[in-house]
């Protein structure tokens, strides 16, 4: 059975399963349910543009990830251990880093690669037109017109600036106010 | 220094604009929070009249009245820093303007000795000695008729007098033109019956 949410994202039927909600005392079991969740979340996330999941959103009701966290229809949630460990797992695979960093209840979600960030970044600063400009870093996270790196956490975007300095296309110039980047052609 | 040979240096003037685009951000994260003081104290006035406390409302409104007047200061303000940032922004593509149009001078100075004035004199005096040449072969060639065309020609002008002494034979003769000054209008004006009159008498001749 398929359900579509209000906010036109499908659930897959897996989340019609009340075991799901379960943490599953198998190995095997155990490991394909992570899987699964794992996947829902990735998806999720791109589809609402969400970047920060957190232990407790399993436990408060009206969280941005309610939608997927819960199923009334079946009265089943996930739990707030089980959501932990799903979150371990990610953090463990690379989808995921705790953020802040030191503490196991809140993580960023990676649904594009760091590396992906990156090309994003630097197609979005080309294709506006902004190479070989000074800008701020609430330039890019907050830019009159809506773009797909809008709101983009900031650690998130210092690690695509990272990644695009390791072939000189970025460049972070600090004072003693704050920071700024500038992007730079591809050279030869 | 190795890996980051292709940076370009960071320069003050960098710095500077970095400085004035932080401050930028600064006064706009400044306008969101006034923006978000101004919707609390709207639903604060809200409420307080649902709850019958007019004065309370007062006070509120006259609050959000003061933090509207800030929103349209600091928006002055923004408006300044960012024609600075533009104008910096903008001085620095007409130096680089500049350095090109520099360089250019530069290419088209070495361009210039290669073509000193004498070459070009000696080349354009040679390519007119050429056409000269080309004109003398021509004009040759066209006063070599031979007997055949020479005899077309004349065949062709025998043919076009024949012409001319036929259509004078069939005796056209056309009227030439009036040498006289034609009558003043007054007199056409004043009796416009007689004309048809004369009309008709240089009509029937013909």
């Amino acid at each position: 059975m398929i359900v579509v949410e209000k906010r036109g994202f499908v659930l897959p039927s897996i989340h019609s399963a009340p075991p799901f909600f379960t943490e599953q005392p198998n190995p095997t079991t155990h490991a394909t349910a992570t899987a699964q969740w794992i996947k829902l979340i990735l998806t999720y996330a791109r589809h609402r543009k969400l970047f920060t999941l957190r232990v407790e959103d399993a436990e408060t009701a009206g969280s941005d990830w309610e939608e997927i966290l819960r199923n009334e229809r079946i009265n089943r949630k996930i739990l707030a251990p089980h959501l932990s460990n799903i979150l371990e797992a990610m953090v463990q695979q690379n989808l995921a880093v705790y953020e802040p960093p030191k503490q196991a209840r809140s993580v960023l979600v990676f649904w594009r690669l760091q590396e992906e960030w990156a090309e994003v970044l630097y197609d979005w600063v080309t294709s506006t037109g902004q190479l070989n400009t000074i800008m701020t870093f609430y330039d890019i996270t907050d830019p009159p017109l809506e773009s797909l790196l809008t709101n983009i956490p900031l650690s998130l975007l210092r690690k695509a600036i990272g990644i695009l300095g390791k072939t000189n296309r970025s460049q972070i110039i600090a004072i003693a106010d704050g920071e700024g980047v500038r992007f730079l052609s591809r050279s030869k | 220094m190795g890996s980051n040979q292709s940076l370009p240096k960071i320069t003050a003037q960098d710095k500077a604009i970095l400085d004035l685009k932080l401050q930028r951000d600064k006064l706009k994260q400044y306008q969101k929070k006034i923006q978000g003081i101004l919707d609390r104290e709207h639903a604060i006035a809200k409420a307080q009249i649902a709850a019958g406390e007019k004065d309370r409302a007062l006070i509120a409104l006259r609050r959000r009245k003061y933090q509207q007047t800030l929103l349209i200061k600091t928006d002055q303000q923004l408006e300044n820093l960012e024609q600075l940032v533009t104008t910096i922004e903008f001085s620095l593509v007409e130096v680089s303007v500049l350095h090109g149009l520099k360089q250019g001078n530069e290419v088209l100075k070495e361009i210039h000795k290669e073509m000193n004035i004498e070459s070009v004199e000696k080349l354009l005096e040679e390519t007119a000695e050429a056409r000269e040449y080309q004109k003398e072969i021509g004009d040759l060639l066209a006063n070599t008729l031979t007997l055949d065309d020479e005899e077309a020609v004349q065949n062709e002008l025998l043919a076009l007098q024949w012409d001319i002494e036929k259509e004078e034979a069939a005796g056209v003769i056309l009227p030439s033109v009036p040498e006289e000054e034609p009558i003043g209008e007054a007199t056409t004006v004043a009796e416009p019956r007689k004309e048809p009159e004369v009309r008709q008498k240089v009509a029937a001749p013909a």
